[in-house]
């Protein structure tokens, strides 16, 4: 078997905006109204991961655990940001709770992962840290903003049954026991399902990525089953940690909900 | 008669509203059968929920026995002064585990769980005499549902009582029972507030309080 990638070269890549175009075309027949969406998107998606292959070139090259960790922050900070747009309609304050549980989460998990399991020396090692770490902030964010979205909307459509428990001497937490569980039950879900349909319904990035680039699929298969498993824990610890959390910044300091309906 | 609950000061408006209470002055004595009549939209509901703490008031400060509000845990003063919602809400599962609904909460836990003759007992005094403690809650019609959520915090025994309309959804017998089950509730040491628009005042009302433009007014 050939270890050797094939590379992209920059007319083969322009050659890929005829992809982009099909999709403009669809647009423009169908009447979509989105053309500028497609364009934006697809500028953004090149600049970005261009500058992000040239910032891990920078920071494979510098090798220093610093650099790693700052961008491991970067990205987590992101995350973060992006989960409060998708929940802002609730005006419950979720940025600093939301960052608190992803760093800890993803954190931990990764830190196990290229440390523990793959057993990379040091455990920051660039070329594992950052790419498992990223897979991680990727995948897991979306559970948050399930698990986030799933408690707000409870907690609103069900705001009467929890005032009634509160008047019979509920606590907060008593009173809306079950959303939280529900709200934890949205965000794992997900990574839970693709346990089921992996290698029979889809072949995740990263294996294939491996495969492309020449290594054996049975040492990529092993790196896929550390990466699902990695996933389900990581958005497991996330949604608890943020629904913790958060859950506190549902009720007034005298238990009384705050989200109105 | 000392006070049971006082409204000093106190102004409310729910966010980008008009104000509910402007700077109101109360003060309920303990034992007092309270009744509030004001027009629709006056904030009497607004009232009963600023009392047991569903709201907060913007300015001024609500006292249970002289005790401010926020020096008080809320479950304790929940537990002290209960309020019955004006729609009937319960959780899914049986007439009896609605009724034993509040002895799972820590804050109830020295409260002695009833047994099912007194739970039987209560229902019966309530018109509910048909209705099994075993069967689905989700079954019952609005009116007996309404009558079990008025029984399921009689039991707990608060100091305070409030009722935002105890009788809206009774037919006029159930609505005498009601009234008959919550005056005999009423004592010495306990304190009704209850909402009313109907014309039939109970035999042991003590004061009527008229809430319109801000304000309170309190008449024996």
């Amino acid at each position: 078997m050939s270890t050797q990638v094939i590379d992209i070269g920059l007319w083969q890549l322009t050659l890929c905006l005829v992809f982009v175009l099909t999709a403009g075309a669809a647009s423009l027949w169908y009447r979509l109204g989105l053309g500028k969406d497609l364009l934006v998107g697809t500028v953004r998606a090149v600049a970005q991961l261009f500058a992000m292959g040239y910032v891990l070139k920078f920071v494979f090259a510098l090798d220093m655990a610093g650099p790693v960790i700052g961008l491991f922050l970067i990205m987590t900070a992101t995350a973060a940001h992006l989960v409060r747009g998708r929940v802002k309609g609730y005006a419950v304050p979720v940025a600093i709770p939301t960052f608190l549980s992803m760093f800890i989460s993803y954190g931990l998990v990764s830190f196990l992962v290229v440390g523990v399991i793959v057993g990379a020396k040091p455990w920051w090692t660039p070329q594992y840290f950052i790419p498992l770490a990223g897979m991680i902030v990727g995948n897991s964010m979306s559970a948050i903003a399930l698990s986030l979205e799933r408690m707000f909307s409870e907690l609103k459509a069900r705001r009467q049954l929890i005032e009634m428990q509160l008047c019979l001497g509920a606590t907060p937490y008593e009173a809306s026991r079950g959303i939280m569980a529900d709200a934890i039950r949205a965000g794992m879900i997900p990574s839970i399902n693709s346990l089921m349909g992996v290698g029979l319904v889809f072949l995740p990035g990263m294996m294939t990525g491996q495969i492309l680039a020449g290594a054996d699929p049975l040492v990529s298969i092993r790196y896929q089953i550390v990466v699902m498993l990695m996933l389900v824990a990581a958005t497991a610890i996330g949604s608890v940690l943020v629904t913790r959390l958060v859950f506190r910044r549902c009720f007034s300091a005298s238990g009384r909900p705050v989200l109105r309906g | 008669m000392p006070s049971v609950i006082r409204l000093e000061d106190v102004s409310f408006a729910y966010p980008g509203g008009r104000p509910v209470l402007d700077h109101a002055e109360l003060s309920i004595p303990q034992g007092a059968y309270v009744v509030v009549r004001g027009p629709s939209g006056a904030g009497k509901s607004t009232l009963l929920r600023l009392l047991c703490r569903l709201e907060e008031p913007e300015f001024g400060r609500i006292l249970f026995r002289e005790t401010p509000y926020p020096d008080m845990k809320p479950t304790a003063l929940r537990r002290s002064v209960a309020y019955v919602h004006q729609t009937p809400n319960m959780v899914p599962g049986t007439v009896r585990e609605n009724l034993l609904l509040p002895y799972g909460f820590r804050a109830n836990a020295d409260i002695p769980v009833p047994d099912g003759e007194s739970l039987r007992s209560m229902l019966d005094s309530l018109l509910l005499d048909d209705i099994s403690l075993d069967a689905e809650a989700s079954g019952l019609s609005v009116g007996q549902a309404q009558r079990l959520c008025l029984a399921r915090t009689l039991m707990t025994v608060p100091d305070v009582l409030l009722l935002d309309e105890p009788t809206a959804s009774l037919d006029a017998d159930s609505a005498e029972v009601v009234y008959e089950v919550i005056e005999r509730f009423f004592s010495s040491d306990r304190t009704v507030i209850t909402i009313s628009h109907s014309e039939r005042e109970p035999a042991q009302t003590t004061h009527r309080l008229t809430i319109a433009e801000g304000r309170t007014e309190l008449s024996s």
